[in-house]
């Protein structure tokens, strides 16, 4: 902690009120936010999170998934408390056509045992109880409040303006885990804002369902969860996923599709979701669920070579905002909550140091690039969306299959070999052999 | 100096709130807790007092130990102090009740610091019934204005109070004696954006709760079994019949406006058939 | 089977006023927080992808003004529009503290 000499009763010696001067400021409480906040304040620093929403959570959307190990991290045993809908122990991915599904999934009572591998969450309440974790660790939380602008002085980051009369504090240290959209940091400077071949738009519809209708529906023991990703006509074939997950009493129904590709169709995402729920194959699961609420959010892709500066003199940026999100996994959460945790860890080192430049701020990174899977999951996949943007691999291979699929599982006068020309036939008429070939290495190279 | 009591209940913010058609009980999931809109607008009228005349401001509520968060952002509006009646003994409260027990709170409170003036919304947004304000000023004895869209002076040393009310046909003027209790409706004033070192403050402050031990109460006057009054159903309004929508306005009116009248008339028609019919 | 793209049968835009009323907004009152720069960049753009990508419905174009019309009480908060439009030519900024989409589920 910086020695900070009282001028006077109630004012430090930069004249500021000493309530308005922090150790840290964290902006937005999202994951990333509220670990970095959690573990600012149980360090002892005079912590301040400010939120605009009218409570942590009400802006946030994810599918979603919450993967335990990561969060442990920062709030141990948290499963055996919090909020949570369902612990899943299925998995599935959906290879969609426009009215069949070739399925595969895992199911596992492993994913159950000891530390659980992930939950199904809604972020509300989520995010509500690790805002709770955050104010019994010592910090503060401001909400309905927004921060409009990163005090600077002489290109040291300095404090924050809120939009509230009388509204700046300062800090040494400011956090920004502001989201996907990177208002603060394109002013700061440190990144340029997002482009379409960078986000997907998502939508997601929450449907209420009886509990018992769900576990019958989806196999399913009391508190056990499932969760469905979808490929192909799901999303027309364009580059993004649609998913379908079980919650305690209600489903997560949504989609996510790049902005680049799906601006050349005229259609609106609302209107691929309601395609998606009439799907032959999605239409029984959602059947007689009540819609409770429809949402709206952007997804970073821009993943490892779109990250921005992590750091600067006074400011580290984390979560949605620095790119941080494996969208090929599903994980973004886990990366927000890791990544404040770890910026929470060097702004206390600032602390006990006394100095906050962008070489002591820089350790961020440093510690970001060895705390397994962040980074390095990133850079694994860096290549990755830009293979399957504009790429048959979501639009010609998924008919394909399934076509080779039905050919094969219809019992008719062809004998499987006359089958099996077919399908041969069929998969060169769609794609061309050298296509194919470059499809599988280009692929092959991307992924590894 | 001024001493001010506002009375403040949280509620579940209504217009979020659905009743299952099935079971008829009310939806609750999801459904934030928010100060009752009517109570905000008084605590804004204190506040105008406070910077008017100079005035300490306290603000009394009583609910499940999650109400401190209403009276936090009460702290966040400008009160000094900010007092929960918090007990099981209080649980299951009506109206007749709720007045008892608040009021139980503000003859302490008067005790302990003087008491010139309460403000009350002029009812909760989850009950509507207006009843507690004025039930509290009949137990205090004290005048009660209602129904506050303006309170242009309080005059300390005279011991008077200036208060507009809404009447359904103009506004009336009432001079009332010190202290008193007034109600107030949405009009009085706008809700102010408040400034972050009164967030800050808020944000920090730890609101007194008080439990029935901490009253001069009777345990049988308290909570459910000193209500005499009960909530036997709740029940939807019946839905209106949907409405129709004509479109093509936009590109072809006059084709719409005849629609439009086509339809009137088949239903007159309709309606008169029917009532030749029914004679 | 044919090689077109895969499209799955086509369902008109009904019903998002449906979905709409399930969201929770806190209106800022005569306080838009989107606007757009230059209106004659929006006349230029043949696409306007911020109407249709928008998954909330908050652009329309009106044709006789030529002018976008934008409902900004609806609006989710994604950015969808900032980031599609071709001209850059949104300025865009979250509601202030408090206002806008309060989600109850997320």
């Amino acid at each position: 902690m910086t020695e900070t000499q009282v001028a006077e009763v109630g004012t430090t010696e930069t004249g500021i009120p000493d309530t308005l001067e922090f150790d840290v400021i964290v902006v937005g409480a999202g994951p990333a936010g509220l670990a970095a906040g959690t573990v600012c304040a149980r360090a002892g620093l005079n912590t301040i999170i400010i939120e605009r929403g009218r409570k942590p959570g009400t802006k946030n959307v994810m599918g979603g998934v919450l993967y335990t190990r990561p969060t442990a991290q920062v709030w141990p045993e948290f499963w055996k408390e919090a909020p949570l809908e369902r612990c899943v122990i299925e998995q599935n991915q959906w290879i969609m056509t426009e009215d069949s599904v070739i399925k595969m999934g895992y199911r596992s009572p492993h994913f159950a045992e000891g530390v659980p591998n992930c939950f199904t969450v809604l972020r509300v309440k989520i995010d509500q109880y690790f805002a709770e974790q955050a104010e019994a660790a010592g910090a503060l939380i401001i909400n309905e409040t927004k921060v409009d602008e990163v005090l600077q002085d002489d290109g040291r980051v300095v404090g924050v303006r809120t939009g509230r009369p009388d509204g700046d504090v300062y800090a040494p240290v400011v956090i920004l885990a502001e989201g996907v959209n990177p208002q603060l940091t394109c002013a700061l400077g440190m990144q340029e804002d997002l482009k379409p071949d960078i986000a997907a738009v998502t939508v997601k519809e929450v449907l209420r369902l009886d509990p018992e209708i769900i576990e019958e529906r989806f196999g399913l023991n009391e508190g056990e969860g499932a969760t469905i990703e979808m490929f192909g006509a799901s999303t027309r074939g364009m580059l993004g996923t649609a998913f379908l997950y079980t919650n305690q009493n209600s489903l997560s129904l949504g989609l996510g599709v790049l902005l680049s590709e799906f601006a050349e169709i005229p259609d609106t995402p609302h209107d691929l979701l309601q395609e998606l729920k009439h799907h032959p194959a999605v239409a029984p699961l959602i059947e007689g669920a009540e819609p409770a609420e429809y949402m709206a959010h952007l997804i970073p892709e821009g993943g490892y070579n779109e990250m921005p500066a992590l750091f600067g003199h006074g400011v580290m940026i984390t979560g949605d905002a620095a790119q941080l999100v494996n969208g090929l996994h599903r994980e973004g959460s886990n990366h927000a909550i890791l990544s404040g945790k770890t910026a929470a860890e060097t702004a206390i080192d600032a602390h006990e140091k006394g100095k906050f430049s962008a070489q002591v701020l820089g350790h961020y990174r440093q510690r970001l690039e060895e705390t397994a899977p962040t980074i390095a999951d990133l850079r694994k996949y860096r290549k990755a969306t830009k293979f399957m943007e504009h790429h048959p691999v979501l639009s010609v291979y998924p008919a394909l299959a399934a076509y080779a699929f039905e050919e094969m599982l219809t019992v008719d006068d062809k004998t499987k070999r006359q089958k099996q020309w077919e399908i041969i036939k069929e998969a060169l008429r769609r794609r061309k052999p050298w296509g194919m070939a470059w499809d599988a290495i280009d692929g092959g190279l991307s992924f590894i | 100096m001024l001493k001010i009591v506002v009375c403040v209940k949280q509620v579940p913010d209504t217009t979020e709130v659905r009743i299952d058609p099935e079971t008829n009980t009310l939806i609750r999931e999801g459904v934030p807790a928010i100060v009752n809109p009517f109570d905000a607008h008084a605590t804004q009228a204190a506040q105008h007092l406070k910077e008017k005349y100079g005035a300490h401001l306290t603000v009394l509520s009583m609910g499940p130990p999650q109400a401190v968060e209403a009276i936090k952002k009460c702290v966040s509006m400008g009160v000094d102090r900010g007092i929960l009646l918090s007990d099981r003994a209080f649980a299951g409260a009506d109206t007749w009740a709720t007045s008892y027990a608040l009021t139980a709170g503000l003859r302490r409170i008067a005790d302990e610091q003087g008491m010139d003036l309460v403000l009350c919304g002029k009812q909760a947004i989850d009950g509507d019934t207006a009843q507690v304000g004025p039930g509290i000023a009949r137990r205090l004895g004290w005048p009660q204005i209602t129904y506050a869209i303006g309170i242009p002076e309080v005059d300390a040393e005279a011991g008077t109070i200036t208060v507009e009310r809404r009447l359904e046909n103009g506004v009336e003027v009432v001079k009332a004696r010190l202290p008193a209790v007034v109600t107030v409706v949405e009009e009085i004033n706008e809700l102010e954006y408040a400034p972050l070192p009164e967030m800050i403050r808020a944000a920090r402050y730890e609101p007194e709760v008080w439990t029935a031990g901490d009253l001069e109460v009777e345990e049988q006057f308290l909570g459910l079994s000193g209500s005499p009054t009960t909530v036997s159903e709740i029940f939807p309004p019946p839905q209106p019949e949907a409405g129709e929508i004509i479109a093509g306005g936009r590109d072809d009116p006059a084709a719409a406006v005849q629609e439009l009248v086509d339809k009137l008339i088949q239903r007159v028609e309709a309606g008169t058939a029917q009532q030749r019919s029914e004679v | 089977m044919s090689n077109d793209p895969v499209i799955m049968k086509p369902d008109a835009n009904k019903g998002l006023d449906d979905r709409l009323y399930t969201v929770k907004y806190e209106v800022d009152e005569e306080n838009s927080h989107l606007s757009v720069i230059d209106p004659e960049a929006c006349i230029r753009c043949k696409k306007k992808p911020c109407i249709s990508k928008c998954p909330a419905e908050v652009y329309r174009w009106l044709e006789d003004e030529q002018v976008l019309e934008i409902a900004y009480e609806n609006c989710l908060e994604c950015g969808t529009c900032r980031v599609v439009c071709p001209y850059d030519n949104f300025e865009w900024e979250y509601p202030r503290g408090g206002f806008g989409v309060a989600y109850k589920f997320g």
